[in-house]
């Protein structure tokens, strides 16, 4: 597959804005699904563990990490959009090949995913009162956790063919024979999917610490609840530090030799500098992990390290097609449209962040009130500012639209 | 050496790739339809209930919130990047035109898509725990950004079928694309029809009620949505017929068949009927009724709508440049965009496509029925079934002839001049036609007629197919 050839797979109507913009926000927008997909698998570990553990804590903390997995699978299918969206831009030609190579398990992840999350419900359902009654079904968490992980391995292979294009022709024609089905999976790393699958258990220690700094600023916990989680967040966060470690020089050392390059590069000993300071960081945090915000800060660290990692993972496709492959990710036609860039970003960053602002603030104080919370004048102003900018942002829609329409 | 840009070719032997892709766009659009509408109308609920202080209405919201967290925000929020995924591998040049031009569009979708995340956990779990005046703005901030969500996927929608403005083609441009009369028109059809799926599926939830005045007041609300939605859906949709270009009047008028029509009045009297008796008599609903007038709306409604929709965009599948054998098929100046007609043309299909063996590439007496067979696969299966089942069997078209030259001479007549109305221009020399011919012609339509010998025959054919002399 030369580059002739990749170039020819290009969308012919070129990106709206310069493709860098694209592979930064696929990085960032990256880090943050892969954030909420490691939270996701961390929590379900710890709800399976949790249920049948006899310790009331294990049991109240079992309850707490189900609900946590719940959302944290929307947020994670709402977040991994954009990611989707954005490295189907500028790197269409492996992207859509990939998907393509693989087809029935692109359209199986559909119904996989389905059924690991109605799963995932059923236990719910099952077991209103987790932290106080007797597991039931728990099989049902047991099959959602299985799949999600079968979920991401299918995203793991679609990511990882991406990477090889020599290999596409032996794949789609073997012996020269067009094989159309779609039914195999071909490409894989098993050392880098365990890798960002153990990541988890960092993530989620990094999780438990925001957990008990959130309960903290409730009135009726526990204190012994608060203690016990402690230790645990610490324990859980030097087990997924070296387990990080461990997988990640596995995985480094069984790249293939086209991408051999990244084992030595900068972008690995920055990636390992953001990892360990993550897993040390609470330790040199001490006593100060209880004052003020700063237990929240280990999970915040943790998703700086998350965009480093990100970072890295692509620069490692990136330099490995243009290396390799002759193709320059960043050499995509523009065909510049400065109406739909402002208004994303404009709607990205002013209304996305007072929204969000707002919803997340309301939502994190009701949490930390005993009884019905009523937000200050200032909190209650910026609720009514969202809904201003929203308004505000149909109204443009509206105008622009007719204005063309009658244009 | 220059390629024209085709993907793979992902062939689905049973029902089709194209099924695959309606299948999972029409349940999307239920689940997506009825959140935004039950948003919407969560909002205007909790408003009822913070002016005339009736906190029971926000019991309702937090009772069909938990039911939309499975049926729209797990279901619908898996079908709706599903759509993303199936025609990424049924039609990836299709997905990508709408991807490339739009992409910061979606963008701004997605912003939505995560204040609607947030804002649905919020109005269900936090009834109760802020006071109602919060609950209010959050019950509108959840329903202005759902239908935040509705106004972006319109324009895309609309542009799939027609660019909003034909200076598109010259001037290029997201706002000359995006906005048009039809996608007014779709998106004033679709606002009412998504009430009436909310209304449809709210039945589920009113159904279970089981406090009498309270029930009667939700179903009569309900149904008041339901009736009033279903009428101005049905004239909208009259007006959203006018907006279509011409092209797609006449395939109206030669491709959908004559009960089309007759089936659309019906099904949308046998809405306004359910609605109309859940109104005069509110204790007779139920969730299981509820449940199959949902399953009817979808099967009777959607579906056939989807699937027209579908139809009267051929031979395009988007933006009237992309054919839905995906390749190019004008030139738009204003996108910088080329037609690769005219290097099929001077070179083939064979030797300009990426993903074709070596051997290939040029046809000879003792390859043909292969090359035969790369050709069908890319320009033919996105929407004729190869094998006796799925999407319009493409053997069923040549009645069973066996004269490679009568087909060969066919395929260059009618699809090689383009101007065979639904079809693509696909232009074949003598020896690409000659080879799409003979593998034609190896499709035995006597196979065709015994269901119990196609499966077997025709993937044998497929995987390795014997050369006749």
């Amino acid at each position: 597959m030369d580059a002739a050839m990749l170039y020819a797979l290009r969308d012919p109507a070129g990106v709206p804005s310069h493709p860098l913009v694209f592979l930064v926000l696929g990085v960032l927008t990256w880090a943050l699904h892969i954030a909420a997909v490691q939270v996701m698998l961390g929590a379900s570990a710890l709800t399976l563990y949790g249920a049948f553990s006899r310790n009331p804590y294990w049991r109240r903390l079992a309850a707490a990490m189900l609900s946590t997995a719940k959302v944290a699978v929307s947020v994670a299918i709402v977040l991994g959009v954009a990611p989707l969206l954005f490295v189907q831009v500028i790197y269409d030609p492996f992207w859509y090949t990939a998907n393509v190579l693989s087809a029935r398990w692109v359209i199986g992840f559909i119904v996989i995913l389905i059924v690991a999350y109605l799963a995932m419900y059923l236990f719910y359902y099952r077991n209103p009162r987790l932290a106080t009654q007797p597991v039931r079904g728990a099989w049902h968490l047991v099959i959602s956790l299985l799949l999600m992980l079968v979920v991401g391995w299918i995203m793991h292979v679609l990511s990882y063919q991406m990477l090889l294009p020599e290999q596409w022709m032996s794949w789609y024609a073997p012996n020269g024979q067009i094989d159309p089905s779609g039914k195999s999976l071909h490409g894989y790393s098993v050392t880098r999917f365990s890798f960002f699958i153990l990541l988890s258990v960092a993530v989620v220690a990094a999780w438990l610490f925001a957990y008990r700094r959130y309960l903290m600023g409730r009135n009726a916990e526990d204190a012994g609840y608060i203690a016990w989680l402690l230790p645990l967040a610490h324990r859980l966060m030097l087990v997924g530090g070296v387990l990080a470690v461990a997988s990640g020089a596995l995985w480094l050392a069984t790249l293939p030799e086209k991408m051999a390059w990244f084992a030595t590069s900068a972008w690995i000993w920055v990636s390992a500098a953001a990892l360990l300071a993550t897993a040390f960081f609470p330790r040199l945090l001490g006593h100060k992990l209880d004052q003020s915000l700063w237990g929240y800060v280990p999970f915040a660290l943790g998703a700086v390290a998350l965009i480093v990692v990100g970072t890295a993972r692509e620069a490692l496709r990136y330099f490995t097609l243009f290396g390799s492959h002759g193709y320059d990710a960043l050499d995509y036609k523009v065909n510049m449209d400065w109406y739909s860039t402002s208004l994303f970003f404009i709607t990205f960053a002013v209304l996305g962040g007072v929204i969000l602002g707002y919803l997340l603030t309301v939502a994190w104080k009701a949490g930390q009130t005993e009884g019905v919370y009523t937000p200050s004048r200032a909190i209650t102003r910026l609720g009514n500012l969202s809904i201003g900018l929203l308004v505000l942002w149909v109204v443009q829609f509206f105008a622009v639209g007719f204005y063309v329409w009658a244009r | 050496m220059e390629y024209i840009g085709l993907f793979p070719m992902w062939y689905e032997p049973g029902i089709g790739s194209g099924w695959v892709v309606g299948l999972i766009a029409t349940i999307h659009v239920l689940f997506s339809h009825t959140a935004v509408g039950a948003a919407i109308f969560f909002a205007y609920l909790s408003t009822v209930s913070y002016q005339r202080n009736q906190p029971e209405l926000l019991e309702f919201i937090k009772r069909y919130g938990l039911f939309l967290l499975v049926f729209s925000y797990v279901l619908g929020s898996i079908t709706g990047p599903g759509i993303w995924y199936s025609t990424t591998v049924a039609s990836p040049r299709g997905i990508s035109a709408l991807i490339h031009s739009f992409v910061w569009k979606w963008a701004t979708e997605w912003v939505f898509f995560v204040i609607e995340v947030v804002g649905v956990y919020m109005i269900i779990y936090l009834v109760g725990k802020v006071d109602r005046a919060t609950h209010l703005r959050i019950s509108l901030i959840f329903g202005i950004a759902s239908y935040g969500t509705m106004l972006i996927i319109i324009g895309i929608l609309s542009f799939m079928m027609w660019p909003g403005k034909p200076e598109w083609f010259v001037e290029g441009g997201y706002l000359n694309g995006f906005y048009g009369a039809n996608t007014f028109a779709q998106l004033a059809m679709r606002t009412a029809f998504m009430f009436t799926m909310t209304a449809v599926v709210g039945g589920i939830v009113a159904g279970a009620i089981k406090d009498v005045a309270f029930k009667r007041e939700i179903t009569r609300k309900l149904a008041l949505l339901g009736m009033a939605s279903t009428l101005a859906g049905g004239l909208l949709f009259m007006w959203y017929m006018n907006t279509l270009p011409d092209s797609a009047q006449v395939m109206v008028a030669n491709r959908l068949p004559d009960w089309f029509a007759v089936s659309l009045v019906s099904v949308l009297g046998g809405i306004f009927a359910w609605f109309a008796v859940t109104w005069l008599q509110p204790r007779l609903l139920s969730p299981a009724l509820a449940m199959v007038m949902t399953v009817a709306v979808l099967v009777f409604g959607l579906w056939p709508e989807e699937v027209a929709r579908e139809s009267i965009r051929k031979p395009y599948v988007a933006g009237q440049y992309v054919y839905s054998n995906q390749v190019i098929a004008r030139d738009v100046p204003g996108m910088g965009i080329k037609s690769e007609i005219p290097l099929i043309e001077r070179k083939g299909f064979l030797p300009t496509q990426v993903f074709v063996p070596a051997q290939l590439r040029v046809v000879t007496e003792s390859n043909a029925l292969h090359a035969g067979r790369s050709l069908a696969l890319t320009t033919c299966s996105n929407c004729h079934s190869l094998s006796s089942t799925g999407m319009r069997p493409l053997a069923k078209y040549f009645g069973g002839n066996t004269d490679v030259a009568q087909v060969k001479t066919y395929l260059q007549g009618t699809l090689g001049t383009g101007n065979t109305i639904y079809m693509p221009h696909i232009p074949l020399n003598d020896a690409e036609a000659y080879a799409l011919a003979r593998f034609i012609v190896s499709l035995n339509p006597q196979s065709l007629r015994n269901p119990l010998r196609t499966a077997a025959a025709e993937s044998t054919a497929l995987v390795a197919p014997t050369i006749k002399e």
